[in-house]
């Protein structure tokens, strides 16, 4: 006995047991008193409320959606809300922290002296305080009758009102589909005539590729457009409201903005950090082989930087995507509100949180999964000497 | 944009009275030297004597800031026309190597004939393989630098260097990162384009190339060219005190 304790396999093994053991033993505790707990306070568990209707409305949503609906809908509303927040936003950011990180990597001390105010400013104020500084200038914007007006857009208390085609929602979202695809046909396009193009010439049929894709886009905008309507609808006072037009509330545009500034001064500094790690040498040595600062930007530290990037960027990208929970804050209807709100009217509490926690792992590790493989493929081959 | 292809005759690169300042510290001082075509000079000298600095200049990756560059017949000032014609014609091998790590060896070396040069892809791809088999590395066309050994990788640079068939090479310490043993393959082929007659201008410290090799041997100090000779003369009867101080101290084991 004494010798089979001291066998480093079998105190290994034993641990294990033990440590599973009472793992398993904490849980079953757990859902033991909560199942106790809640029948006490009359409260059925389970997911049988998903197919009730909630009986209360979102303020924002890409679906057609009723106070009918079930809550599983209103789930998906959420979740499709917070995405489109994120990716704007994340987009955005991305732009943001691009121009003000190039900023602080030039040689114009002007441009280095605004990057770094612009970053030690916004990212060192709390994001929830930048989103309600946003909401309350956008909500003291002037009222509808006198609204600011530039190239048919209206500027309002009520949110941004901009002209849009009339279509029916099928055309409209497959005429997005067609311009996504008109971004991304080019990419593989390229991808796979590496060999034949390495140094990023466009090719023809990358841009034919493009075209068509738009074109098509174009096209079933106006094959889906509705009858008897102008094409282009513009946002026109009618009586006190506006009219017409897509309106961007006022909770949307905050929080996008509020990403926008508070994300892009974070990325600003990776894109920086990106930079900088490229080798001074293999910039030296594309000047030296007379290639213009351009190409050696586009070809060599560009390509460079963004490998160093990626990682960093990917684990900013998953921060602010679960930085768009702040929609609560100022009532946009994201996932977490929708769950807040099913929470405060149906009482499934701790079935709501779990819906919750499962979506943005769902996302985020999604999020993830896609950086990796992009990181992945284009990581260096080989041993790098760092010159 | 004006024709940089050499006015025949003249020298290679004519520099005179070069001056050049990192803030206040100042890293040359009147320079003056020329080199003829094909003619094959080696700079030697102590760390900080400025050797690096001055070829640097010479391709305008350091900026003068006094004196004058003639490369090539065309003078080497503000005029971006002049340092692109320059570049063109001017080659240059780093002591990092510095391929792009990115690309494969291929790619390193057609990059700037395809770019700069305009040359077709095939037409830049056969001029790549053949300089590829003259550095005796043909079989690593499609591998990235990080795949290949240090010398093999300094013999890419040299071949990607060659693809734009330039006039002049310039050479930066191009052995010292290296291992004792890749040191010899390199140096091979930097033999190998001297005899052809290619204008070289090297920055080393291998005195056996230095003797086997340069027409002349041009020793550096303090940012100042101190002494300036042929290998033979060199190395046997410099007079020169720090010359010789120098030379006892690399040849000294």
């Amino acid at each position: 006995m004494v010798s089979l304790l001291r066998n480093q396999k079998v105190r290994n093994a034993l641990l294990q047991v033990l440590y599973v053991g009472s793992l398993a033993a904490l849980v079953l505790a757990g859902i033991v008193i909560a199942r106790r707990n809640l029948a006490d306070q009359g409260i059925t568990s389970g997911f049988d409320f998903l197919y009730k209707s909630t009986g209360w409305d979102v303020n924002f949503s890409l679906l057609p959606a009723t106070a009918n609906d079930p809550y599983w809908w209103f789930f998906l509303i959420g979740i499709i809300n917070t995405l489109f927040l994120g990716t704007i936003g994340l987009m955005l950011a991305t732009l943001v922290g691009t121009i003000v990180g190039l900023a602080r990597t030039s040689s114009n001390e002007l441009a280095q002296l605004l990057g770094r105010t612009y970053v030690d400013i916004f990212r060192n104020i709390p994001l929830i305080l930048q989103v309600f500084f946003w909401y309350a200038l956008i909500t003291h914007l002037p009222t509808p009758r006198a609204a600011h007006e530039a190239f048919g857009m209206l500027l309002t208390s009520r949110g941004l009102y901009i002209p849009f085609p009339n279509v029916g929602g099928v055309a409209l979202a497959l005429a997005i589909l067609a311009v996504i695809a008109a971004i991304a046909l080019p990419v593989w396009l390229g991808r796979t005539s590496r060999l034949s193009q390495p140094f990023g010439e466009r090719s023809a049929i990358q841009l034919i590729g493009a075209a068509a894709a738009l074109a098509c886009a174009v096209l079933i905008l106006i094959i889906g457009r509705l009858p008897d309507e102008p094409f282009i609808d513009f946002p026109a006072l009618q009586g006190l409201n506006l009219r017409g037009g897509l309106r961007i509330p006022p909770e949307f545009s905050a929080l996008a903005i509020a990403i926008a500034i508070y994300g892009g001064s974070y990325i600003a500094e990776i894109v920086r950090g990106g930079f900088k790690a490229v080798g001074k040498g293999q910039m030296e040595a594309a000047l030296s082989l007379g290639l213009s600062p351009w190409r050696v930007f586009t070809l060599v530290r560009l390509p460079l930087a963004l490998r160093a990037m990626l990682p960093i960027l990917a684990n900013q990208y998953v921060w602010l995507m679960k930085a768009t929970t702040m929609g609560i804050a100022v009532g946009f209807t994201d996932f977490f509100m929708i769950v807040a709100l099913t929470i405060n009217h149906s009482g499934q509490t701790l079935e709501a949180i779990g819906i919750l926690m499962a979506g943005f792992l769902a996302i985020n590790l999604s999020l993830a999964a896609i950086f990796n493989r992009i990181n992945k493929a284009i990581a260096l081959k080989g041993n790098q000497l760092r010159g | 944009m004006t024709s940089t292809s050499s006015k025949p005759g003249g020298p290679a690169v004519h520099i005179e009275n070069l001056d050049k300042y990192y803030g206040t510290f100042h890293a040359l001082r009147k320079v003056s030297l020329s080199v003829e075509r094909s003619e094959r000079i080696v700079v030697c000298g102590p760390s900080g004597s400025g050797k690096s600095t001055m070829i640097r200049c010479i391709n305008r990756l350091e900026q003068h800031n006094g004196g004058k560059i003639t490369v090539l017949g065309t003078e080497l000032n503000d005029d971006v026309a002049n340092i692109d014609g320059i570049r063109r014609e001017v080659g240059m091998v780093f002591q990092h190597f510095n391929l792009f790590p990115h690309m494969t060896v291929l790619e390193n070396l057609t990059i700037a004939p395809v770019i700069v040069r305009k040359v077709a892809r095939a037409e830049a791809e056969a001029t790549a393989r053949r300089y590829l088999e003259k550095v005796r590395i043909p079989e690593q066309a499609m591998k990235f630098p990080g795949q290949l050994s240090g010398g093999q990788q300094q013999r890419v640079a040299i071949a990607r260097a060659l693809c734009m068939q330039p006039q002049i090479m310039l050479f930066d310490e191009p052995t010292s990162a290296l291992d004792p043993e890749m040191i010899s393959e390199v140096l091979d082929v930097m033999v190998t384009l001297a005899s052809e007659g290619m204008t070289m201008i090297c920055v080393t410290h291998e005195m056996g190339f230095a003797r086997r090799v340069a027409d002349r041997v041009i020793f550096m100090d303090g940012g100042e060219i101190v002494e300036e000779a042929p290998p033979e003369e060199f190395f046997t009867a410099s007079r020169n005190e720090r010359t010789r101080q120098f030379l006892s101290q690399v040849l000294g084991h």
